[in-house]
């Protein structure tokens, strides 16, 4: 048997909790269901129950907040919990969750659903990506900040986008000796000057980005613009890397190489935005490189081409912390107003802050893409899809066999069946399909994906059938 | 290495109780309130696992859960994420075992 309520919202971070307390201030019946032990998401991402800490900064100030938000709304929430299926349910009108976690119902029937299942970094293959010593920016970060633990000794980081800008800084706040932060993206003041419009108003950001750069020049660290990590060596760990200056199409010009003894190589090439669930429930989605691939296409209530599936925050487009609280609230007032709660359209003035926000979002987007050269740093044996180890020369062996789709190619090699479906590898194998068979992106399109959407007990699947959508009931 | 240099920017942590787990049969010092990742990275250990298809080593990735690159064995239990699991008292950690499908 399932529960059964009006609203489910999945993801507590910035997006998810704002839309379950606005929806829940409307009047509706609001179950909240993040896969963390602690509300926050990756933005706001709490330290251990069992850590103690006196942050006083205006990050921890402004978390804070939103957290009593919560909890003196009466949302329902439920932590440690995976939503791992999601499918129209046996009443008209409504959505089915299939659920794992210790405190969680097994399913949850619910009349709307506002996904806000954020993102994550956005990885460029090159040789020796997978060993151990390299990782992605938020990989630092959430060392850093939530752990207070280093991820190494000797460190370069090498990226696109102000995330890893963060990490460099903290990582010398900590005590690491951070040898260089590499930047893709160049020419950035003379690129810049169109944007300056969409730059007015974001004082706070501004000043938190000249804050760590004056952290990195303090520490007389390095800032390269058209730069960009090229391999990385080693046996069980790596310790030396190479990187070399990019041409315009982002393609390393191999005579500027250097090469560099370091124990970690952090790899941030901005987010992509976490679309599993819409995919599984077939929305419709749109392609928009600067924000992050593709997308689900969205009315203004943020509603996706399925009615009742509402989609907030960097999941449905790479924006950031106030845009996804922003979107937050607008998504939960509408799916609350579908539901028969709250008055009259009281997002109008939300609204127009979202499209400031917007703007912001679209400059970093077109400012911090990765460019297409990158994704030519990988070779013949470069592991491109982690999980089931496919290297790139087998990828190539299903272009030729006649791939058309990179669901194709995952039918002839494997890649993105594995743990992760396809998270990682998925936009890296699509790119590189697009540009190598000379075809659209939206050709190629993304991986078909089945539940479960993460590996869950195999008793749990059984017991639900999920190799098909569970029956209609009645 | 835990962090022990504090500034105003990345401000002190006092970690929880100190206790005891096994790491690969040997005893290693650890605090409530840790990952399994931290444990293992304050230990000097960055193989988690080896790949069962080539046997290359593979270890702390994403950072959040999505990789799955950072699985151990806990407890006897295979494909733990060390990543986003929390440590106790007594738990018996082991590295590098082969991941299976
Ligand atoms: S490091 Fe990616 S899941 Fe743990």
């Amino acid at each position: 048997m399932s529960e059964s309520v009006e609203l489910v919202v999945i993801g507590a971070g910035p997006a998810g909790i704002e839309a379950a307390v606005a929806a829940a201030q409307a009047g509706a019946e609001v179950t909240l269901i993040d896969s963390s032990p602690r509300p926050g998401g990756q933005y706001f991402k709490q330290i251990s129950k069992a850590f103690q800490s006196d942050d006083h900064t205006e990050h921890q100030r402004e978390a804070q907040e939103l957290f009593q938000k919560l909890a003196s709304s009466n949302v329902r929430v439920l932590q440690d919990t995976l939503v791992w299926g999601i499918f129209e349910g046996a009443q008209p009108d409504t959505w089915l969750l299939t659920l794992h976690g210790s405190q969680a119902p097994a399913r949850l029937s619910a009349r709307a659903v506002v996904i806000a299942a954020g993102a994550y970094d956005r990885s460029i293959p090159f040789p020796g990506w997978d060993l151990p010593g390299v990782m992605t920016a938020g990989a630092v970060l959430t060392m850093i900040k939530n752990q207070r633990v280093l991820p190494g000794r000797r460190v370069l980081l090498s990226g696109t986008g102000p995330l890893q800008l963060e990490a460099a800084a903290q990582l010398v706040e900590a005590g690491a000796e951070v040898v260089g932060v590499l930047e893709s993206a160049s020419r950035l003041i003379w690129r810049g000057i169109p944007y300056l419009p969409a730059l007015w108003g974001q004082w706070a950001r501004m000043r938190e980005g000249w804050g760590y750069l004056k952290t990195l020049a303090g520490a007389r660290v390095p800032y390269r613009l058209g730069w960009s990590v090229i391999a990385a060596h080693g046996e069980e760990r790596v310790n030396e890397v190479v990187f070399a200056r990019l041409d315009p199409q982002g393609r390393p010009i191999l005579q500027s190489r250097k090469t560099g003894k370091v124990d970690t190589v952090v790899a941030g090439y901005s987010l992509t935005p976490s679309t599993e669930l819409f995919r599984l429930l077939d929305c419709e989605m749109i392609f928009d490189s600067g924000r992050g691939g593709f997308l689900p296409r969205r009315n203004e209530n943020l509603e996706t081409s399925r009615e009742g599936i509402y989609a907030a925050g960097d999941c449905a487009g790479i924006g950031g912390a106030p845009m996804s609280r922003m979107e937050g609230r607008i998504a939960g007032c509408a799916a609350a107003l579908r539901l028969g709660h709250g008055g009259e359209d009281q997002n109008h003035q939300g609204k127009t802050a979202l499209r400031r926000e917007r703007r912001f979002a679209k400059m970093l987007g077109d400012l911090f893409s990765p460019p297409a050269g990158l994704y030519t740093l990988a070779k013949e044996d470069t592991i491109l899809c982690r999980c089931e180890q496919v290297t790139l020369g087998q990828i190539r062996e299903a272009f030729t066999f006649g791939a058309q789709t990179i669901t194709d190619v995952k039918n002839i090699t494997r890649s993105g069946m594995g743990n992760c479906q396809g998270r990682t590898c998925g936009s890296i194998i699509a790119q590189i399909m697009a540009a190598e068979t000379n075809r659209k992106p939206e050709d190629v399109r993304y991986y078909n994906i089945r539940p479960p959407v993460h590996p869950v007990p195999l008793e749990v699947i059984e017991e639900h059938g999920a190799e098909k959508a569970p029956e209609r009931e009645g | 290495m835990r962090i022990t240099k504090f500034t105003s920017e990345l401000p002190a942590v006092q970690r929880g109780k100190a206790i005891e787990v096994q790491v690969n049969g040997r005893r290693a010092q650890a605090f409530e309130g840790e990952l399994i990742s931290t444990v293992l990275q304050a230990e000097g250990i960055s193989v988690f696992g080896r790949k069962h298809q080539t046997g290359r080593p593979s270890g702390i990735y994403c950072g959040m859960g999505v990789c799955y690159e950072c699985l151990v064995t806990v407890n006897g239990a295979g494909n733990i994420r060390a990543c986003q699991t929390l440590v106790a008292d007594k738990m018996k950690i082991e590295t590098e075992a082969q991941v299976k499908p």
